[in-house]
């Protein structure tokens, strides 16, 4: 099977236009470009969590602390020692892979899975906010006043835009390449049956590591754009509602459906945006409650997802 | 600091540590009953707790009343809301994997959060007078009224829960599904009767707790998370099957974050999911479990 088929690459690039034509048609408005910079960007980090969670099934809910932790590296990194965040990136995914894995081993190592995995992922959150609260201090850290590509802070968010843009069609062919290659078989045999994948001979424990590791990198490396968007930093960057938030959004969209997962990160946070900025006021977390009450329906109703429905469409538009 | 304050500082923190832990006991107890009877992974547990506070303290404050009577009034009423939440949300994922599970009841903590959120606000709310508010001293030592009469109330309710398991035949049929389901279902048990029963006294351990914590402290919508987290560590250290687990391993929690504190506050939750951490690596079943 090729990697990457013709529909695939079609698909992609259909979105890709519909992505700049709306960059381009908001590029006058700062505003609502911003907003959409901040859209693309969780559905970066919605598409990432889908190689853990998605292909995996492994309910990881610290996306939020890779996401800080990588981020805040290479802040630190441009602010102590001047190197460049283009480089600077790197050192910040290899930092929360490091993490990552150092957790990972003994942790698929004794067999931790299913809820404890989520719990033990969800207190790593808690655990770095504390800890960097407690050595850094409850303040926020502004970034230099530098802007340029090498810093990847451009002066306009339509440029923001475009270089998010770049990093989700990167996360999309990870995605596409892994889920069509043996580890991607691999990974969703795991998600469906973890024994029965190791009676027929698959290494379950590395497998669901480098599935943790891609994922840990792509993360940390991409959260140094988050911060670009806020301009500043803190502790409050490891939050548990964020990182729900992500895991929420790609079993919204069905497991391991890329396109499922990024259509329900834009359609879910622009209408949240939405809802918060009109009704914010009168009724703050109205987005949360949406994204909760939408779980419990595709929990109860339809635990395929989006890519459930999708699929639905296209059955019936083919009859 | 001399050595003997540092001892009395140490010694300090431990009895509070105690009495935090008696309180997370009764926090836990909810969540150790539902998932050990009906194998239910509940992440909503400490959204419940939290909205049964705000109901609590509603209630308290209306008819100015102390939460521990509020209490009288609350339970009953959770019962009833517990049958309804069993029914309608816990029954359809009942059997089903781990992960819609999650979701259905993470969806269901986002709900009640952000319900909480909208309508009461961010604003901490707490009841302005309690019965027990003040606190005394014993030798060198600080007791607070409020919480010990929290643990003290906690381990009756518990010692209470006990009896019940061990005493009554809905306890009993709940202890025959725990250990095994299916021989449960083939001795006659109805074990959708004992679920539905299960989440209702879940519920009202859930009352408990709340009505305790609104004696002590106040409530925020995001109070719920921490608590959540706390309730499966405890149910992670004890593993299922124990009360009297239930209560040591939460009194080890309680111990352990309140020595975390004399480090420093900010860093106290970290300590105690640390030790999750360890838990899970070495001792997966827990410290006391029977299965």
């Amino acid at each position: 099977m090729e990697l990457f088929n013709r529909e695939i690459l079609l698909a992609l690039a259909i979105f890709e236009i519909l992505v700049l034509g709306l960059g381009f048609a908001l590029s006058g408005n700062s505003y609502l470009m911003l907003l959409a910079a901040q859209v693309l960007l969780f559905a970066v980090f919605v598409a990432t969590w889908n190689i853990i969670g998605g292909l995996t099934g492994q309910l990881d809910l610290a996306s939020s602390a890779y996401m800080a932790l990588g981020g805040i590296t290479t802040s630190l990194l441009w602010m102590r020692l001047g190197v460049p965040p283009l480089l600077g990136v790197f050192a910040g995914g290899a930092v929360a892979m490091g993490l990552a894995v150092l957790i990972g081993l003994p942790t698929f190592r004794f067999g931790v899975k299913e809820v404890w995995y989520a719990l033990m992922t969800a207190s790593l959150v808690v655990i770095l906010n504390n800890l960097f609260r407690y050595t850094m201090g409850p303040w926020d850290f502004y970034l230099p006043s530098k802007w340029g590509l090498i810093y990847l802070r451009p002066r306009t968010y339509f440029e923001l835009f475009l270089i998010i843009d770049v990093v989700l069609v990167i996360v999309i062919l990870v995605n596409v390449y892994i889920s069509n290659s043996k580890i991607g078989y691999y990974l969703r045999s795991i998600r469906e049956d973890e024994l029965a994948s190791e009676s027929i001979g698959i290494d379950t424990r590395s497998y669901k590591l480098r599935a943790l590791a891609i994922y840990s990198f792509i993360t940390g490396a991409a959260g140094f754009l988050q911060i670009v968007i806020y301009s500043s930093f803190s502790y409050r960057l490891f939050d548990t509602s964020l990182a729900i938030s992500i895991a929420i959004m790609g079993i919204i969209g069905g497991l391991g459906s890329i396109s499922g997962s990024i259509a329900s990160a834009v359609i879910f946070r622009t209408l949240g945006e939405y809802l918060r900025s009109s009704l914010g006021g009168v009724f703050p977390g109205l987005d949360l409650l949406l994204y909760g009450i939408m779980l419990i329906i595709v929990g109860v109703l339809k635990p395929e997802g989006l890519a459930g429905l999708f699929n639905q469409v296209r059955r019936w538009l083919g009859k | 600091m001399t050595p003997l304050d540092l001892l009395v500082a140490v010694v300090q923190q431990v009895v509070d540590g105690v009495f935090l832990g008696l309180f997370y006991a009764i926090v836990a107890s909810g969540l150790a009953l539902i998932f050990g009877v009906m194998d239910i992974i509940n992440f909503a547990h400490g959204d419940l707790i939290m909205i049964s506070a705000y109901f609590t303290w509603l209630l308290s404050m209306n008819l100015n009343l102390d939460p521990l009577l509020s209490m009288l009034l609350t339970l009953p009423i959770l019962f009833l809301i517990g049958l309804g939440i069993q029914k309608g949300l816990i029954n359809p994922v009942l059997g089903k994997e781990p992960l819609i599970q999650i979701a259905v009841t993470v969806g269901l903590g986002f709900v009640l959060q952000n319900i909480a959120l909208g309508y009461f606000k961010a604003e901490p709310k707490g009841y302005p007078a309690p019965l027990f508010s003040g606190g005394f001293n014993l030798g060198p030592f600080v007791i607070y009224e409020s919480k010990l009469v929290s643990a003290m109330v906690s381990l009756a309710v518990l010692i209470l829960l006990s009896r019940f398991l061990a005493k009554t035949k809905l306890g009993l049929a709940m202890r025959a599904v725990t250990d095994d389901r299916a021989s449960a279902m083939l001795m006659g048990i109805n074990v959708g009767r004992v679920y539905l029963l299960t989440f209702a006294i879940g519920m009202v351990l859930i009352g408990v707790a709340a009505g305790l914590w609104m004696e002590m402290g106040q409530v925020t919508p995001y109070l719920g998370t921490s608590f959540s987290l706390v309730s499966w560590v405890a149910v992670a250290l004890a593993g299922l099957g124990s009360i009297q687990g239930l209560i040591i391993s939460a009194i080890i929690i309680g111990v352990a974050q309140s020595l975390g504190s004399l480090i420093s506050p900010s860093i106290q939750m970290a300590v105690v999911y640390l030790i999750f951490f360890f838990i899970l690596w070495f001792k997966p079943r827990g410290l006391f479990a029977r299965r």
